[in-house]
């Protein structure tokens, strides 16, 4: 029971149309199976794609270099600095709000402006797997033109915002307040991917499709799990501090 | 399968069978977990591809192309494009609505706009960056998303 209404509760948006076809089905039952028709066509498009979408976003996880990435930005790295933003924004999975934190962590460790807004924007409009969606259903010719004139826009709009934002602009850090607890997370930039409860279910656990830390006692060999879990959270919002 | 998918499906295996031999622990552990990641969104596709069908049904592809061609474009750009801005819907989902809408017949120009504008200014999500990057940062970068969405999509109607 507590399994079906957390599914409810986790699926409201499908729950409510397969009840639109319900009523569609008492009332007008002659639209009923065209209707599911159409959706058929868009199901077997999306079938087409949805597994090379996984097994590609997989092996970007385990095979690009995260780290080597985010520690080739600094404030003299000019051209190639802004290079290493674009692919680290084309290289992520999540939406935009999950690149805020990844930022700020940046620009602590000296990101221009510049360079923060090409990865927000990036991160937003061209990621790789979205390209191939984007492809399938409105066309390669489409998706290139897009993508060429986006990318021209991003690095536009980068220099333009460096020039009207300076650094001091920015608020200050506010993190060091928060240390409190050992284990710490941000649930507002939470895209509920749930790894971190996978990685190491006895901290985290996904409340309404967010994490949440549900322990802060530490046993021997924890330590490893909540650092991978730390590692590959998609926001970087977990923090940990034993 | 159209020739580009066909050649994204290739690269990914012939990556897949390489990365596969040389860590095939790592490679199933990212597989696993990117399939959880999918799992979370998979109920929201499947009740935009059950909206589609329904709306279809409903609205004819001629009632769409009626409408959308009465209205004078530049009006339903800029009304895409701030549709884009105050909703939050992953770009996934997005593709398949907004292609059974090319599909019916609409212009490109609002489509791009609406796409561009849905991922890279964010209303709901302007309070979150506001606090992370102050409110000069927020402002510009929105404004400047907004501006360049809707010259992307002008281009894009005259190259296409």
């Amino acid at each position: 029971m507590t399994f079906l209404k957390s599914q409810l509760k986790n699926n409201r948006f499908l729950m409510i149309v397969i009840l639109a076809y319900v009523a569609v089905g008492i009332f007008s039952p002659d639209k009923f199976l065209p209707s599911l028709g159409n959706t058929w066509y868009y199901v077997k498009e999306m079938l087409m794609i949805m597994p090379v979408i996984l097994l590609l976003t997989s092996l970007i996880s385990a095979w690009v270099p995260k780290e080597t990435i985010e520690n080739a930005f600094g404030k003299n790295s000019g051209i190639k600095g802004s290079l290493f933003a674009f692919l680290l924004g084309s290289f992520s999975a999540g939406p935009i709000y999950a690149a805020f934190p990844v930022c700020k962590m940046l620009l602590s460790k000296g990101a221009s402006i510049a360079n923060i807004v090409i990865i927000l924007s990036t991160w937003a409009v061209i990621k790789i797997p979205m390209l191939i969606t984007e492809s399938k259903f409105l066309g390669p010719e489409f998706m290139v033109v897009r993508w060429i004139l986006t990318t021209l826009a991003i690095f536009l709009m980068g220099y333009i915002t460096s020039r009207f934002v300076k650094p001091e602009d920015l608020p200050a850090d506010d993190e060091a307040a928060a240390l409190v607890d050992p284990l710490s997370l941000n649930p507002d930039y939470c895209v509920g991917c749930g790894l971190c409860a996978k990685i190491a279910p006895s901290h985290f656990k996904m409340v309404d499709k967010k994490a949440t830390v549900i322990s802060q006692t530490l046993s021997s060999g924890d330590g490893l799990a909540i650092k991978d879990a730390v590692a590959k959270c998609p926001s970087q919002i977990i923090r940990f501090h034993p | 399968m159209d020739i580009f998918t066909l050649i994204f499906w290739v690269i990914t295996l012939v990556w897949l069978g390489f990365s596969l031999k040389k860590d095939k622990g790592k490679t199933l552990k990212a597989i696993k977990m990117s399939g959880g990641m999918m799992k979370g969104i998979a109920g929201d596709i499947l009740g935009i591809l059950l909206l589609i069908g329904l709306i279809l049904t409903f609205v004819p592809p001629e009632t769409i192309k009626a409408t959308i061609g009465q209205t004078n474009e530049v009006v339903s750009t800029v009304l895409f494009a701030l549709l884009g801005s105050i909703t939050l819907i992953p770009a996934f989902v997005a593709f398949p609505l907004v292609a059974s809408l090319v599909d019916a017949g609409a212009s490109i120009v609002p489509i791009v706009a609406f796409l561009t504008t849905l991922t890279m200014v964010g209303v709901v999500t302007f309070p979150l960056e506001k606090r992370e990057f102050g409110l000069k940062f927020t402002l510009i970068r929105n404004s400047l998303s907004l501006i360049f969405a809707l010259v992307i999509a002008l281009t894009m109607g005259v190259i296409l």
